[in-house]
């Protein structure tokens, strides 16, 4: 999952086109009510669960693209293991 | 008087009874028989009548057994989240008259001076420790509402009420010791008695579980699903949220779930209609109403089917008096009453009046059969995720800060849900440009979470009545497009 996926998840979460990758999505008015939409958003797009407290660690979307792709790239290696 | 075993200690001798499974924490069980000795250690160390007890909280079983083993000794239940500023712990502890604090979890630090025992460290006890001798009208619980001046304010909670309200809960629930009821709401609001007490009083099992709290809705269906979730209680708000996944992004129900209780805010019709198209029929959905000071849940309904308009908060439950004056306000009597607010004379003759009834400040309108429908406040009190919050205590505590020469606050509906909105109004000298900054950085030093705006404007002027009263709702007319709340 690239940074521009992502900024689509906050342009809809957010009702708003004002987001870039360094955008932080809770200086963005953002809460934990729309964070699960967010989360929701990812996993079904990229099939990584990631945690509210994962998201309050990476709020923007350059940072959470970089943690969706590791956290693939360990699902990969995981699944090929298996 | 004479002391009584009424209140809590009938609660207690049915957790007594009861054998088997009564917490799952992160999916290892804990017996009724260790539930038991562990609240009686509790009790044992805080000795018979100890007054108010603070209880730092956490997602934990010590928090539960913490609160059993204040009930059995005989004191109240005062609980502290952690993650609140130390000013506002200091403020609680001090409101609430406590002597003793339990800490639950690693890393928690109350403030220096109290007396502190950890409930990690008191095991078992062999004999069970015999419940205190208690009045009905002994302080259970002490909990803060949101107050005008910015100051917590304390609602004492007798024993009589929590008795009364969960025997009645355990009716509407139909709990039996089969049923697996989720702990999800805050150890630190009153939500999360109707889920331990009709559950730990029944035999039923509570499970605790992090895989709640992450904020992600597959995780959260999986476990519920692993654990075999039968009972939900969910603030209204979130379970917005769950619809809007079930719908849009194909999550499932665990097949166990049986009841599914909502409750904090209106729900949403759009959502309503969504969950009876998911084929959730299965599952009991209760619509439930209820204040701190009237205790837990005062009306309930079953949401059977799709609404037209908004969705009604159902009938008076059979211990609950209610009337509506002229004017539309639901006032609220009956065994469950809460004492008031400690310490607050005033405040509490304001809304308790002396005649049995507490004044709600919610505006009802009842149906042909009975039901009533929820149209507003007769305040400015929003409920911002469940919570309530009045815009004056949040006014109070921006107006304090040195550089704001004014400011109102009030709730915006955005985005599908309500959203804490403050516009200030920077002093003479103040840099506007920094403003923002500063005001949010202070509060976040003085504040819990649910108080802090989730919006914050920097604006030239509010606009006033023609009395020459700040206008909340003027004020936002003024600087928002289509920002009704």
């Amino acid at each position: 999952m690239n940074v521009d996926g992502v900024i689509d998840i906050y342009r809809r979460v957010l009702e708003s086109e004002d987001i870039t990758g360094d955008s932080d999505f809770f200086e963005l008015g953002g809460d934990s009510l729309l964070a699960t939409r967010v989360l929701s958003g990812i996993a079904r797009v990229s099939g990584v669960e990631l945690s509210f407290d994962d998201f309050l660690l990476a709020p923007t979307p350059d940072a959470l693209a970089k943690l969706v792709s590791s956290d693939e790239r360990h699902l990969n290696t995981a699944d090929g293991a298996r | 008087m004479t002391p009584t075993t009424v209140g809590a200690p009938d609660l207690l001798a049915a957790v007594r009874t009861h054998t088997g499974t009564a917490i799952l924490h992160n999916g290892a069980p804990i017996g009724y028989r260790e539930l038991t000795a562990r609240a009686s250690a509790v009790a044992a160390a805080l000795g018979p009548h100890p007054g108010a007890v603070g209880v730092y909280t956490s997602r934990t079983p010590e928090t539960v057994i913490a609160l059993l083993g204040v009930l059995t000794a005989g004191g109240a239940y005062v609980p502290v989240d952690p993650a609140y500023p130390e000013e506002r712990q200091e403020a609680m502890l001090a409101a609430a008259g406590t002597g003793t604090v339990l800490v639950t979890a690693p890393g928690q630090a109350p403030p220096p001076g109290a007396v502190v025992v950890d409930v990690r460290g008191l095991g078992e006890t062999d004999t069970e420790t015999e419940p205190s001798p208690v009045d009905g009208t002994d302080a259970a619980y002490i909990l803060f509402t949101s107050g005008s001046t910015g100051a917590p304010k304390p609602v004492v909670t007798p024993r009589r009420a929590i008795s009364t309200v969960t025997a009645a809960l355990r009716d509407l629930f139909g709990v039996t010791p089969a049923d697996r009821v989720l702990q999800f709401a805050s150890l630190s609001w009153d939500t999360c008695f109707e889920e331990i007490l009709p559950a730990l009083t029944s035999g039923a099992t509570l499970v605790v579980d992090d895989e709640a709290h992450t904020g992600s809705f597959p995780r959260f269906l999986r476990m519920t699903a692993e654990r075999g979730v039968t009972v939900l209680d969910l603030p209204t708000a979130y379970w917005h949220e769950l619809v809007r996944h079930l719908a849009e992004d194909g999550g499932t129900l665990p097949e166990s779930l049986r009841l599914l209780i909502i409750g904090g805010e209106a729900a949403a019709p759009a959502r309503l209609a969504e969950w009876h198209g998911l084929g959730a029929g299965g599952v009991r959905l209760l619509n439930t109403y209820g204040c701190t000071e009237t205790t837990l849940i005062t009306h309930a309904v079953e949401l059977g089917e799709t609404v037209e308009g908004r969705v009604p908060i159902g009938r008076a439950l059979p211990h609950v008096l209610e009337r509506v004056t002229p004017e539309g306000e639901l006032l609220i009597g009956g065994p469950a009453l809460s004492l008031g607010y400690l310490g607050l004379p005033e405040a509490t003759a304001a809304r308790f009046g002396g005649d049995g009834f507490f004044r709600t400040g919610d505006r009802v309108e009842r149906l042909p059969d009975g039901r009533l429908l929820h149209l507003g406040r007769l305040d400015g009190e929003v409920k911002i995720r469940g919570v309530r919050v009045d815009p004056a205590e949040v006014e109070s505590l921006i107006g304090a800060h040195p550089d704001v020469a004014a400011v109102a606050v009030t709730g915006m509906a955005a985005a599908g849900r309500t959203v804490l909105t403050a516009y200030v109004v920077p002093a003479a000298h103040a840099d506007p440009g920094a403003l923002r900054a500063s005001v949010l950085a202070r509060l976040r030093a003085t504040a819990p979470a649910h108080l802090l705006p989730g919006r914050l404007r920097v604006v030239p002027e509010l606009a006033h009545t023609a009395s020459g009263k700040v206008d909340r709702a003027g004020t936002r007319r003024r600087y928002e497009q289509g920002g009704e709340a």
